[in-house]
């Protein structure tokens, strides 16, 4: 019993230590941050971790929050469920964070809203998790957002795509979590409507060290050409085996494929057939600034899954959080819809942009967010839909094909769902 | 501020007792009957999702949601994963060691499969949400709620410890112990060894289908991501640092080993910037093995080792 | 179909096979389950890239998508891994053994020293893919309606090689006579003035540089990753003792029997559920023969 005893008494000393330094000041204001950094999601989120920094670095650059400057506390969740909810107690308790990001997975997202977001009321913003039900069914009390669209639109989007381009016989290789099986039951309900042909759905469990068996099974059905949901790590070794096996070249990708990892790691010369989705970065100054920007600090570019969504997050939530009159969790979540009203001065990314919006919201105007995917507008729901856009690879660049215009994908949903 | 500290330390305990139920069960498992059970997330899926299945809501896409009230779906996950139990120890109990566990563990993956792939029951990868929570309506904060779920928590860890010991103490609890130790010499006294590992088995199993039932019904949703292999490891790494054939070592190897996950954690966010989290990561998972490592070194029994029981005819 | 399933188990087979000896007689010689030993897979493709940064892949020569630098580094990479094996045991290992450990202790400390050496390789190389070459090799089509890359017919003639070599080490010479023996009985092999330390401090290298080949073999089709070794640590263990653990027979036909298991069985089910495949027949196989195919009765 004494070591128990013991044990507790210095883990609790310690937390109120750290608690005690926490509790000094109300500056700086700390914003929290949940993310698998290592585990089989870490090769994309040294990325999305990055754009995290870099939001943070303009927030603080541009006036901070209410008049203090903005400290960003990120924690690991090792993609295990378990971890991500104590991380996430720890940053709305300990560190008494008015807000949070987080995180990629689902599995872990859903028990961070249902045991910490949900119950402390706290706001949670995620650049990632594209789960539907999270938002659909209130679970979370109206706390939760994000700035990524469901993949109800990138499927949607994928589905038009692959009936323009005539493609037949479509083998579909997909991941066996909530993305993929989210994706695809969207793209099946599309292409139903849309026309065109299933030809053989192939689920696959990730980090294998082979799918030749996969890949084999889906080629049995004699297909035309393949749709790939996945991630870039395991869809490298899936694309290979695909082409050395004989697998035609007719292949669509989703928006996880659009980063030079998965270019470099099949062969910039092999991939010039194919084509991808990804939710549209509407082109405009205020992405070209943020593409800049990141390229400029990391010497990187600013390509692949999550990237921009992480900055629009961080940066939709300082604003909200100045625009809020207080940090409590219901005002900054009724604040975050008023970071795009209709009417309201344009703000963009960036330091200057940010600095502007501050004075626009000490003056009581109405501002209008243009992040790095463009404009944010959160619906009843906390969603966001925005275009999408088609992509491919040409001369070893990732190279924009087609953008579908937000029109275009309101007309293509209307078809679709009646 | 005191009272966040507070609040998730809370929390925190919650974690450390319902993981301590896991490694309680394994412990009848193992310290005191030598089954080398590497399925554990296996049962604690069962435990789960017969809870989550059985008590949240009904929705239209699903074969399951019931809706019941949250001790049906208690009493429900544990004669569940009794029943589940009973049959793998059929199929396996007279494996050796290590076949024991790597059988295990092949049908702890083949569950979490399952919970995976069939959707209309268990809701595939999407998991299953809105389970409701024991008397959230009366204890509708957050810190209330945890403290509530803390005392009730703290009491079953009470009984289960309290039976545990009892039983241990029990005729059936020293032949138990008697096959662990001299397995041919106990059968020579007519015991029938298999029978008694089966029934620890099943025991053991139960208590972490329980701990399963607890930890769906204090988070509020489940998904097949829950329940993977690094779990079994690190309930594994709480009964051997420790102290295995000991109920006290269980509970503080518990603690011992989610503190050094969190705190770990903690102390990176202190000391690495954000720009460097990435690497910071990777040294939290290397000071945790380190860690790990080093407490086997310098108690290679655990923490508490196991009492050695003597008879007290030894000296006559 | 089939036969394309049988050709692609066969291969997934070879490189489990590989790994799994090592693990085979860690399990009989030092009676503990070394959770490591996919870690020394991961060092040994990464140490194997560490000479190909150096001296390149090599043009391709003939069909394959790599030269003999390759090869070179393969085997630079299982030398250095034999000694980082045994540098871990000298570590870690030996100490708990000298102290009388608990197998069991020595399976967490030998977990504790994966997350080590998983997160090093991390530290050095980053989380992201590496590749040997950046060629893409298209099959040829040995039978109709089975294809393979030169380059994995290429590892499957080098793993019979090797696995050739190792039987004839383990039956003639003196180590393997003395590794063999303390296999089957320990007191009996030291009464018989076997050196314990001798045999001990074998097997470690054995088993890591193994292990080396079977990590460069998972890296060359087609990336590397930290996470190679990890990946396949289960198979490994399913495969070694499927195949009975402590003999090398058993080895090499439980890797073949789990990567066919994998293969195979997405003709029938859904390919959710192909990662439980090896644990099924595993299952079964115990169920009929509790000490594996080639294992001695307990």
């Amino acid at each position: 019993m004494h070591v128990t005893i013991r044990i507790a008494v210095a883990l609790a000393s310690g937390l109120l230590a750290f608690g005690e330094a926490a509790a000094q000041a109300a500056c700086p204001v700390k914003i929290g941050g949940v993310l698998p950094l290592t585990g089989s999601m870490a090769p994309i989120t040294k990325k999305i971790a990055q754009s995290a920094e870099l939001a943070i670095e303009h927030i603080n650059q541009g006036g901070g929050v209410k008049g203090c400057p903005v400290q960003f506390i990120l924690r690991d969740d090792q993609g295990q469920p378990t971890v991500g909810v104590d991380a996430a107690k720890y940053l709305v308790e300990v560190e008494r964070v008015p807000a949070f990001t987080g995180t990629i997975s689902s599995g872990v997202t859903g028990p961070i809203i249902a045991s910490v977001t949900a119950p402390s009321k706290v706001v949670q913003i995620t650049c990632c998790s594209t789960a539907s039900p999270f938002t659909l069914d209130g679970r979370s009390g109206g706390y939760f957002f994000r700035t990524i669209p469901t993949s109800k639109t990138q499927a949607y989007a994928t589905a038009s795509e692959t009936t323009k381009r005539g493609l037949k016989k479509t083998a579909i290789i997909y991941v066996n979590t909530d993305f993929g099986t989210d994706m695809l039951r969207f793209y099946k309900a599309a292409v139903g409507k849309l026309g065109g042909e299933v030809a053989i759905e192939v689920p696959y469990n990730d980090n294998q060290p082979s799918y030749r068996a996969e890949v084999s099974k889906a080629l049995a059905a004699k297909p035309e050409s393949l749709l790939l949901i996945g991630f870039p790590k395991d869809a490298v070794t899936i694309v290979r085996e695909w082409l050395s096996l004989g697998g035609t070249k007719n292949i669509a990708l989703n928006n996880s494929m659009r980063t030079m990892d998965f270019v470099n790691g099949v062969g910039a010369k092999f991939v010039e057939d194919f084509f991808g989705m990804d939710n549209a970065q509407v082109a405009g100054p205020h992405v070209d600034a943020f593409n800049k920007a990141f390229e400029d600090k990391f010497k990187t570019d600013s390509k692949g899954p999550g990237v921009h969504t992480q900055y629009d997050a961080l940066m939709v939530m300082a604003l909200a959080m100045n625009i809020a009159k207080d940090l409590t969790g219901p005002s900054i979540k009724d604040a975050v819809r008023r970071v795009h009203v209709a009417g309201g001065a344009p703000v963009g990314t960036g330091p200057a942009e940010y600095k502007k919006a501050l004075e626009l919201i000490r003056a009581g105007k109405p501002i209008k967010y243009f992040g790095a995917t463009g404009p944010i507008e959160f619906d009843a729901n906390g969603d966001v839909t925005g275009p999408a856009l088609v992509w491919k690879v040409k001369d070893g660049q990732i190279v924009t094909d087609r953008v579908i215009t937000i029109e275009e994908m309101q007309a293509l949903f209307k078809r679709i769902e009646n | 501020m005191l009272t966040g500290v507070f609040s998730y330390l809370v929390f925190f305990a919650c974690i450390v007792l319902i993981l301590g139920i896991l490694t309680l069960g394994l412990n009848l498992q193992w310290g005191f009957t030598g089954l080398f059970n590497a399925g554990i997330v296996g049962f604690y899926a069962i435990g789960a999702y017969t809870h989550a299945i059985l008590t949240a809501a009904p929705q239209p896409q699903y074969l399951g949601n019931f809706g019941l009230p949250w001790l049906v779906g208690i009493v429900a996950a544990m004669a569940a994963t009794a029943f589940a139990a009973w049959l793998i120890g059929l199929l396996t109990i007279r494996l050796r060691g290590d076949y024991l566990a790597i059988a295990t563990f092949g049908i702890a993956v083949s569950i979490q499969l399952v919970a995976l792939n069939w959707e209309p029951l268990t809701g595939g990868s999407q998991g299953l949400s809105r389970i409701p929570k024991p008397l959230a309506g009366v204890f509708d904060t957050p810190l209330s709620f945890n403290l509530w779920f803390l005392c009730l928590l703290a009491a079953l860890v009470a009984a289960v410890y309290a039976a545990l010991e009892r039983i241990l103490r029990s005729p059936w609890g020293r032949v138990l112990k008697a096959i662990r130790e001299d397995e041919t010499a106990a059968v020579a006294l007519g015991k029938s060894a298999r029978g008694f590992r089966l029934e620890a088995f099943v025991l053991g199993s139960t208590l972490m289908g329980l701990a399963g039932a607890l930890y769906v019904s204090f988070i509020g949703f489940v998904s097949p991501f829950d329940f993977l292999p690094i779990l079994t490891f690190q309930v594994w790494a709480m009964l051997i640092a420790g102290g295995s054939g000991n109920n006290r070592g269980a509970l503080i190897g518990a603690l011992l080993v989610w503190t050094i996950w969190s705190a770990s954690g903690i102390a990176v966010t202190k000391l690495v910037p954000p720009s460097h989290a990435a690497q910071g990561a990777a040294i939290q998972v290397i000071l945790i093995g380190l860690l790990l490592i080093l407490v086997l070194l310098y108690r290679p029994r655990g923490l508490i080792g196991e009492a050695a029981v003597v008879s007290r005819h030894a000296d006559d | 179909m089939i036969g394309q399933a049988i050709a692609d188990g066969i291969l997934t087979g070879a490189i489990i096979a590989l790994g799994a000896i090592g693990v085979s007689f860690t399990l009989q010689i030092m009676r503990f389950a070394n959770f490591a030993h996919s870690e020394l897979l991961t060092w040994g493709a990464y140490l194997a890239l560490v000479f190909v940064a150096f001296a390149g892949p090599g043009t391709p020569t003939g069909p394959f998508s790599f030269g003999w630098q390759l090869i070179a580094a393969a085997a630079f990479a299982a030398l250095m891994t034999g000694l980082v094996a045994w540098a871990v045991d000298d570590l870690v290992f030996r100490n708990l053994r000298r102290r009388g450990a608990h197998p069991l202790t020595m399976v967490f400390a030998a977990f504790g020293a994966a997350l080590v050496m998983r997160n090093v390789v991390v530290l050095i190389w980053g989380h992201g893919s590496h590749y040997y070459t950046r060629e893409l090799q298209m099959s040829v089509e040995l039978l109709p309606g089975v294809r393979m890359l030169p380059d994995q017919i290429f590892i499957l003639a080098l793993a019979l090689v090797v696995v050739v070599c190792l039987h004839g080490f383990l039956t003639y010479s003196r180590t393997g006579m003395a590794m063999r023996a303390m296999a089957e009985s320990p007191p009996l092999a030291q009464v018989c003035g076997v050196e314990v330390d001798a045999v001990v401090r074998w097997t470690w290298i054995l088993s890591g540089a193994l292990a080396a080949l079977a990590g460069v073999f998972a890296g060359l089709t087609p990336q590397l990753h930290p996470e190679i070794g990890f990946n396949l640590l289960l198979a490994l263990f399913a495969a070694a003792i499927l195949g009975g653990t402590g003999s090398l027979v058993g080895a090499v036909i439980g890797g073949l029997l789990v990567g066919l298991a994998e293969n195979l069985s997405l003709l029938f089910i859904s390919a959710g559920y192909k990662t439980a495949m090896p644990f099924l027949v595993l299952l079964l196989v115990l169920l009929v023969r509790p000490q594996g195919l080639f294992g001695e009765k307990a």
